[in-house]
């Protein structure tokens, strides 16, 4: 899998964006230094990693990472807010600061801001596309855990959209800039998330057709989380049929395995590769947890 | 024996919680089983997967309101069920067409900038438009009761907050201030109002955008409208903190959707809207007796399967019980925790949801 500079985690409600964002980051932080960021300050990715939230709470100020987090050597953390990006848009525009700042403060700027359609999001996309260029100039990688399919495919559209709103001036250029950087695949690409489900397996279907056909954008890869390893056979299963509660016990297990397999087939025929991580029986899931995910990670993605 | 969720003369249901629960499985699901019980039931859909749609009788591109048959339910005398799939365009066009003054006015708000991409793309506008189109449907006297599905929030009451965000729009400052003469901005308005009104010219410029033209025009045309619009939110409002309005807050027990959910009650709170339930989806069923795989006929080595998948959807409970403890301390006192255990699959028919909406329990302790 060649990898581009900046992977944008997606995925169905409840198929683990979160925890996969912070599995991958936390093994590419194994090669490269990595940068591992959200879009909804919830740091739900953040967290899973043991990082303080506080500590990780501000916006990203600058592509040097001014308020970035370190938590060790190769991988740091960032929370991209829509209000933060507004922010230092508005600096950037209209430099004398004490102006700015009271303008951000004014809830008139805030009626204006909402008549302005998608401009946040597009800011938002700016942004990744500064953390892109800073990773492939200082040879790193990042990782975002982005929101789930619906409201990521509306994130990824914006540009063009503005493009069209837009005829000159600012931000015509860069939404032109970040058209060409989202369909740049050394610097941008899609990571989904799938469970074995029948929902999601099909929001994953659907996203990847989306982004290929109407975006441009590539879907480097599925990973097909929550799969239960293995236990019994079909015939195995057959004999249970006499314990019931123990049956039907094993029965859930069997059907998200049968099921897992039949997912990795569909990806695979759509032409999405695809990265299996095992459910975790685990009665926590924390740093721990997470660390043995990005080790199955490594393995599933790295080796040839 | 009692119902988990007691709905006595309620006359709407508002479900409300996280992306990815089930909240539109389960609010089909309790407008069926009201229906099944006797009653008018309307239920509005937001976003429902394909096989909902084909057990409601919905198609897809359609917005139009369908009768769900209800034959084979053992549904009661009186019972009625009818699905309507959300189309936020088309609301707010019809709802432009209603309180448009004149054709004219009308034309120049269909047409508009920013209208055909404020109705699309601007966050909130599914919300409010949701809004409008229960308005709508708790005004048919035919009906008794209504299910309200919402759309996934980005944040918590983007859904309850909604009209209030678009009369602020619409009775936007700003927009005064840019189409103010300069007679009227001697008197009335701050020197940082002016200031915003310097800033907001350079920005529009700076940018290319060349909108603030076409916001004063949209929020213009309005003009005769807003009163309308008004006393449509006020109506919403007061629906929401009717008393009979049920508030149900849908989550699953997975630890982050458990975070999502108390951020919902708290934000609930601080706005003053009493939380009816909290239902939580997808609760695991109880395990069975680990004593029951030692006295079964079977191979050493099978017993040894069945004991370690025991273990493995025990450490899976415990995870669960975990995050359902922090849900139940969160709850403020009065509301009730219900919950849907795990189907293990997703519901393909009328009677599949019926099954579930049976199948809730109350989970207070």
């Amino acid at each position: 899998m060649t990898l581009p500079r900046l992977i944008f985690v997606t995925g169905k409600g409840g198929t683990g964006k979160s925890t996969v964002s912070a599995a991958l980051a936390t093994a590419l932080a194994t090669r490269r230094p990595t940068t591992l960021a959200d879009l909804d300050g919830r740091q739900a990715a953040i967290r899973l990693i043991g990082v303080e939230a506080s500590a990780a709470g501000a916006a990203w100020k600058d592509s040097h990472g001014e308020n970035s987090t370190q938590n060790d050597h190769a991988l740091d953390v960032v929370t991209i807010t829509p209000h933060g990006e507004l922010e230092t848009f508005i600096e950037r525009i209209v430099p004398l600061r004490a102006v700015s700042r009271r303008m951000l403060q004014s809830r008139t700027f805030g009626y204006v801001t909402a008549a302005l359609p998608g401009l946040e999001a597009f800011l938002m996309l700016e942004r990744m596309r500064q953390i892109a260029g800073h990773a492939a100039l200082k040879d790193r990688f990042a990782v975002i855990d982005a929101p789930a399919t619906g409201h990521a495919l509306e994130l990824l559209a914006v540009a063009k959209g503005i493009r069209k709103l837009a005829p000159t001036g600012t931000l015509n250029r860069l939404s032109s800039a970040v058209e060409e950087f989202l369909i740049d695949r050394n610097r941008f690409g899609v990571m989904l998330t799938v469970t074995p489900e029948e929902l999601a397996l099909r929001e994953a279907l659907e996203a990847a057709g989306e982004l290929r056909d109407r975006l441009g954008i590539e879907c480097i890869g599925a990973v097909l989380n929550c799969v239960p390893p293995a236990l019994y056979t079909a015939a195995e299963i057959a004999r249970l049929r006499p314990l019931e509660a123990h049956a039907r016990l094993a029965d859930r297990r069997h059907e998200l395995a049968e099921f897992a397999r039949h997912a990795r087939r569909e990806l695979e025929r759509a032409e999405i590769a695809v990265a299996e991580l095992p459910i975790l029986y685990a009665a926590t899931l924390a740093a721990r947890e997470v660390e043995a995910l990005s080790r199955r990670l490594a393995t599933e993605m790295f080796t040839p | 024996m009692k119902r988990a969720l007691e709905l006595g003369d309620r006359r709407l249901l508002i479900c409300l919680g996280p992306g990815g629960v089930g909240k539109t499985t389960l609010s089909a699901a309790l407008a069926l089983n009201a229906a099944i019980g006797g009653r008018a039931v309307d239920v509005m859909t937001v976003d429902p997967a394909p096989r909902l749609l084909d057990a409601l009788g919905l198609t897809a591109g359609d917005s139009t309101i369908q009768t769900v048959a209800l034959t084979g339910l053992g549904a009661a005398r009186g019972a009625r069920l009818r699905a309507l799939k959300l189309d936020p365009k088309a609301t707010f066009d019809l709802l432009i067409e209603r309180h448009a003054p004149s054709v004219s006015a009308r034309d120049a708000i269909l047409a508009n900038r920013i209208y055909r991409n404020l109705s699309s793309a601007l966050a909130g506008v599914a919300d409010y438009m949701a809004m409008e189109q229960l308005l709508e449907l708790h005004r048919d006297t035919s009906t008794g009761l209504v299910v309200l599905d919402t759309p996934p929030a980005r944040e918590a009451l983007d859904f309850l907050d909604a009209p209030r965000r678009m009369l602020e729009l619409l009775g936007s400052r700003a927009v005064t201030l840019l189409s103010a003469g300069r007679s009227v901005l001697r008197g009335g308005f701050s020197m940082l109002d002016l200031a915003a009104r310097a800033v907001l010219t350079a920005f529009d410029r700076l940018t290319g955008l060349h909108l603030l033209g076409d916001v004063q025009a949209f929020v213009g045309s309005f003009d005769g409208m807003y009163a309308g619009f008004a006393d449509r939110a006020a109506q919403a409002q007061a629906l929401i903190r009717d008393e009979r309005t049920l508030v149900v807050l849908v989550t699953t027990a997975e630890a982050e959707r458990v975070d999502q959910a108390i951020e919902f009650i708290e934000a609930l709170t601080k706005l003053g809207l009493k939380l009816g339930a909290v239902a939580v989806n997808r609760m695991m069923a109880p395990l069975p007796d680990e004593a029951a795989i030692g006295r079964a006929d079977l191979p050493a080595a099978l017993k040894r399967k069945l004991k370690r998948n025991l273990d493995d959807f025990a450490a899976l409970e415990r995870r669960e019980a975990a995050a359902l403890k922090r849900l139940r301390a969160s709850i403020p006192a009065g509301t009730r925790l219900i919950a849907a255990p795990d189907l293990g699959r997703e519901p393909r028919t009328l009677k599949d949801l019926a099954e579930l909406a049976r199948s809730l329990y109350v989970a207070d302790s």
